[in-house]
């Protein structure tokens, strides 16, 4: 007999999933799936709008990372244009998508995440959440809000406000730093690193209450993809691609992210609404590859910036220079929003930031146009073609929680695996196989291009669709 | 000489994305309002965490946001429910964010809800007849209140 377990839709992610289990006449987990289940299509409505709109457009794809998009369409439309943009608005850009990754990243680890991490998987669903942390550690709880006050402070200050900021056009931004707002910006600094020194302090420890979830919640080997700069340094902003495999292996290097359509290719399946990009040179599914924080600590020489640095070598004598468990993700994230917090005190330090010159302008030069940056989620590229009145013909986006649509998959089964037995749901069973989801923060409003979020309904099946049994969450 | 009562503060909150149409009638409902003295207006695409705090300053909190029931007309009511639910995700509800307000912050003020019925949530910009009249309506329930509390009076 044949069984289905679906967990629908998926908390505390962006958007519309759900998670259907198939088991076998012994119950044994024989596959999982990890449906999207929503669908927006925004590169087909921005066709016939002008090139320097689109920034502006495709900030609307997402409310939690929308400066994302706005900076990798600004880069594209740089392209269109065929200049580039003067070290001011540059440095602008880099300070905002610091800001950005820091308060995208808060929000994942303090608020989602941390419920599971801190109370555990299996405590109590009504508990279980921001308030349950609350209740366990108040200053925790309330650190984690001002830690991603401060980067939606940036992103404010530059962008006019915090979502949804209209900010960075093709040639430069509109905008950038007086002394005074840069002033304020330092100001946050010495309390976000006191925040993470304490956020490092209660999470490593807890590492070692998850042995069983780090080894079966997508532990399985792939590739790694990330932005590094010249010297094999983490880069948020610009660079060259890299790949690496399970065992740290350097598979491609230097790659121009312009060019992205010669080594990633993108596969469609009946059952999602988002689709599966792999590493053209190994085939679908073979290719698959994660992106992210994960993916970037794994491909980097170094971080580039000194604590940040000492974390990363911590992480890695732990078991080796690459790491293949998604669990890990969450230190990731950690070492990332460090590596933020230095970035940002570097650039408020920087005199060019307050330089005048924060925009050039052109008109099109080249009828296509490729931007790409390092989103909180992973490597995001825009890509657009226009006629010869910069009029959108077609875009492409490749976001990054689609480019771990296949690496969620698999964790999704392997967790299955491990811990969900049939006939004996449970609500810390079913969330560890929901927690596989949620290590990668997907954000599925950027990925089919949709908003919103649901209560949680579990159901049990048969194949032939009679419902064995029921949890809801709602 | 009499002691002047200190003023009191709302933080008037208008919820949605005015790209999906009737979900951005709140912008459209305070758009047309002249705030008095002692309001703030902070006009978000959804409701986040880090809004606890700005709530805690202040002796009110109204989140006018659009409603798929209800109506014609608009409603202003006390907040009700807790928002300690099992998720909290990307965005919250106000139960959760005034409930996160209350644990964090400690905040003791009173919190209500403005609801605009709406029909038309797809995509697109502008508001159906039936949101705009009750976006119209929802100016006039919010500055009756806010000069009613003011003047000492409840609504």
């Amino acid at each position: 007999m044949k069984e289905r377990i679906l967990i629908n839709p998926v908390t505390r992610i962006e958007g519309h999933a759900r998670i259907s289990i198939y088991v076998d006449d012994e119950g044994r987990v024989q596959t999982a799936q990890f449906h999207v289940v929503e669908f927006r299509g925004f590169e087909k409505f921005c066709e016939g709008r002008p090139f320097y709109e689109m920034p502006g457009l495709m900030a609307r794809i997402c409310g939690i990372c929308p400066v994302s998009h706005v900076l990798a369409s600004a880069k594209a439309g740089d392209a269109i244009l065929g200049v580039q943009v003067p070290p001011p608005a540059a440095k602008a850009r880099r300070l905002m998508n610091y800001g950005q990754v820091l308060q995208s990243h808060a929000l994942s680890f303090f608020h989602l995440s941390s419920p599971d991490l801190l109370l555990g998987m299996d405590a109590d669903p009504a508990i279980r959440n921001i308030f349950g942390l609350a209740a366990e550690d108040e200053e925790f709880a309330r650190r984690g809000i001002r830690l991603r006050q401060f980067g939606q402070y940036i992103i404010e200050v530059l962008g006019g406000k915090r979502i949804h900021p209209s900010w960075g056009v093709p040639g430069g931004v509109l905008k950038t730093l007086t002394a005074e707002e840069r002033g304020q910006i330092a100001s946050w600094i010495p309390e976000a690193y006191e925040t993470m020194e304490i956020a490092f302090g209660r999470f490593k420890p807890v590492l070692d209450r998850f042995t069983d979830e780090i080894l079966h919640i997508g532990n399985f080997p792939s590739l790694f993809m990330g932005t590094v700069d010249d010297d094999g340094n983490a880069d948020f902003y610009e660079g060259r691609l890299r790949f690496v495999d399970a065992e740290g292996n350097t598979v491609a290097d230097g790659l121009n992210p312009a060019r992205y359509q010669t080594f990633l290719a993108e596969a469609s399946e009946e059952w999602s609404f988002m689709k599966f990009p792999y590493y053209k040179a190994m085939g679908y599914p073979a290719g698959m590859y994660r992106v992210g924080p994960l993916a970037r600590c794994n491909v980097v020489d170094a971080m580039g910036t000194s604590a940040a640095d000492r974390e990363l070598r911590e992480f890695r004598q732990r078991q080796g220079v690459v790491r293949n468990e998604t669990f890990l993700y969450h230190l990731a994230r950690l070492i990332e929003m460090l590596h933020c917090v230095e970035k940002i005190e570097e650039l408020v330090a920087d005199p060019d930031l307050l330089g005048e010159q924060i925009r050039v302008k052109a008109g099109r030069n080249n009828n296509t146009g490729v931007g790409s940056c390092e989103a909180p989620r992973g490597t995001l590229f825009h890509h657009y073609e226009v006629d010869d009145d910069g009029l959108i013909v077609r875009a492409n986006l490749l976001i990054a929680t689609a480019q771990n649509n296949l690496a969620m998959n698999r964790a999704v089964e392997q967790a299955a695996r491990r811990f969900v037995t049939p006939g004996r749901l449970s609500e810390g069973m079913l969330n560890r196989v929901e927690s596989a989801i949620r290590c990668y923060d997907p954000c599925l409003s950027c990925s089919t291009h949709a908003l919103g979020h649901m209560p949680m309904v579990v159901e049990l099946r048969h194949v032939s669709g009679e419902l064995l049994d029921r949890l809801d969450r709602s | 000489m009499p002691q002047r009562m200190p003023a009191m503060t709302t933080l008037l909150i208008a919820i949605g994305n005015s790209l999906r149409r009737d979900d951005g009638a709140a912008h459209r409902a305070v758009a047309w309002m002249s705030l008095p003295a002692g309001v703030r207006l902070r006009s978000v695409h959804q409701l986040t965490p880090e809004l606890a705090q700005e709530i805690s300053g202040f002796d009110e909190v109204i989140f006018v946001d659009a409603a798929t029931v209800g109506g014609p007309g608009s409603s202003l009511e006390e907040l009700e429910g807790s928002g300690a639910r099992p998720a909290l995700g990307h965005a919250g509800s106000p139960a959760q964010v005034v409930d996160l307000a209350r644990r964090l912050y400690g905040f003791q003020g009173r919190a209500l809800v403005c609801s605009i019925p709406g029909t038309d949530f797809g995509a697109g910009e502008g508001l159906s007849p039936t949101a705009a009249n009750a976006a119209a309506d929802a100016a006039r329930l919010l500055v009756d209140h806010l000069e009613r509390a003011r003047a000492g009076g409840r609504p």
